[in-house]
């Protein structure tokens, strides 16, 4: 009895959905941020339901089945206009995908990605520590932490490299880059692959100016208001540019390419700077590097 | 008897706690995919400690080379009066050694820090 009851009032909650967004999906998605029943999340961990929003191409496949495992169990996931790339839930192609979420937030799809370790251990070395001498090695499967340049203050502490990508909310979606950090600290950025095509709707400035504000974590009447501006990082642009969208114009400014523009700037303000120039300017930014 | 009973409790206790805390907090239904941090997809290739690094050796190096020195000169002082200069030649010798090790550390960044 009491379990019924638990159950009604749990399908009565807002549904946690994380949105993977795809080609001519942002504009989509932004809409039903604002649609009641369901809660954009921003990783997969809180999520029930995978929303593949868009096309995505079938060389991040293998991306999107360990996004799809790593939403924890039970799960469910919703194909809207975009054709599965395996075999797992139900598509949509028509405009609302609510119905289909409801429906797979019951669901309970099995893992996408075989419950292995993904770097098993090689017993390598005398000693099972997988390298030579006290530095260095790849214990594993993985190297050892090791110092590198600073471009900031010349401190060498270690460095982080990783590839960061392409469904990772505060990128834009589709772009995949290899970045190596020195704590914050962009020191280099190759772009593995560019961010997918968004379209004319994708380019609209309030949903521009949104998509910015939510990555300041700034409601969007509080942006009204001139102290927004003042939180982002001067002398980059970026401030403008948002200023531009407040407004309702449409911005003209196109991003240098980025292994030139990244370098030296934090993370938190190369995440800004990638949101505040158009999908479609910064899609075309990242092409003729991919072409090269 | 109760000056072993107790601390003997103590410890049974304790033991009893820890083996509760570990069954309650171990998660082992999570997959592998799932202990991965979230990349967006991707899958690092580093290790998870990798941020945290603390290199020890310098540490440990710049911890002997001072304690070591303080250790052994609060012994040194009582009897440096009695001892003279010999214990003075000593202490020099012994300080000067370890100031070697001082300067290996300074070439290493280990006084470096932001």
């Amino acid at each position: 009895m009491a379990m019924n009851w638990l159950s009604a009032l749990a399908r009565g909650a807002e549904i946690p959905v994380f949105a993977v967004v795809g080609a001519q999906g942002l504009a989509p998605v932004e809409g039903l941020r604002h649609r009641p029943g369901l809660r954009l999340v921003d990783s997969p961990r809180h999520a029930r339901v995978l929303l593949v929003a868009g096309a995505v191409d079938g060389a991040h496949k293998t991306a999107l089945e360990r996004l799809h495992a790593q939403i924890p169990t039970p799960r469910g996931t919703v194909w809207w206009q975009a054709a599965p790339l395996f075999a797992r839930g139900q598509g949509v192609a028509g405009d609302d995908p609510l119905p289909a979420i409801r429906a797979a937030a019951g669901a309970d799809d099995p893992d996408q990605r075989p419950d292995v370790p993904p770097h098993p251990w090689q017993g390598m070395g005398p000693h099972g520590q997988g390298g030579r001498g006290m530095m260095g090695g790849n214990p594993y499967g993985r190297p050892m932490a090791m110092t590198a340049d600073d471009i900031r203050d010349g401190l060498a502490l270690d460095v982080y490299n990783a590839r960061f990508g392409p469904f990772l909310p505060m990128l834009p979606p589709g772009l995949v880059l290899d970045l190596t950090l020195q704590g914050d600290v962009i020191v280099s950025v190759s772009v593995v692959s560019p961010p997918f095509e968004q379209g004319m709707q994708g380019d609209a400035p309030d949903l521009c100016a949104a998509r910015m504000l939510r990555l300041m974590g700034i409601a969007p009447r509080a942006a009204r208001a001139r102290g927004a501006l003042l939180a982002l990082p001067k002398g980059s642009g970026t401030r403008r540019r948002l200023a531009a969208w407040l407004r309702g114009q449409t911005v003209t400014e196109r991003p240098s390419p980025l292994p030139e523009a990244l370098p030296g700037l934090e993370w938190a303000e190369a995440v800004l700077w990638l949101a505040s120039f158009l999908p479609s300017h910064l899609r075309a930014a990242c092409m003729p590097r991919q072409a090269a | 008897m109760t000056g072993i009973a107790m601390p003997l409790i103590l410890v049974l206790l304790a033991i009893a706690f820890a083996v509760a805390m570990q069954r309650i907090g171990a998660r082992t239904d999570a997959t592998w995919p799932q202990r991965a941090p979230f990349l967006g997809g991707g899958l690092p290739e580093t290790h998870a400690w990798q941020r945290f690094h603390v290199r020890y050796y310098p540490m440990t190096l710049l911890f002997i080379a001072f304690e070591m020195e303080m250790m052994f000169m609060y012994p040194w002082a009582v009897v440096y009066v009695e001892t003279g200069p010999v214990a003075l030649a000593e202490m020099g010798m012994f300080l000067g050694i370890l100031s070697v090790g001082i300067l290996y550390g300074w070439r290493e960044g280990v006084f470096r820090w932001q």
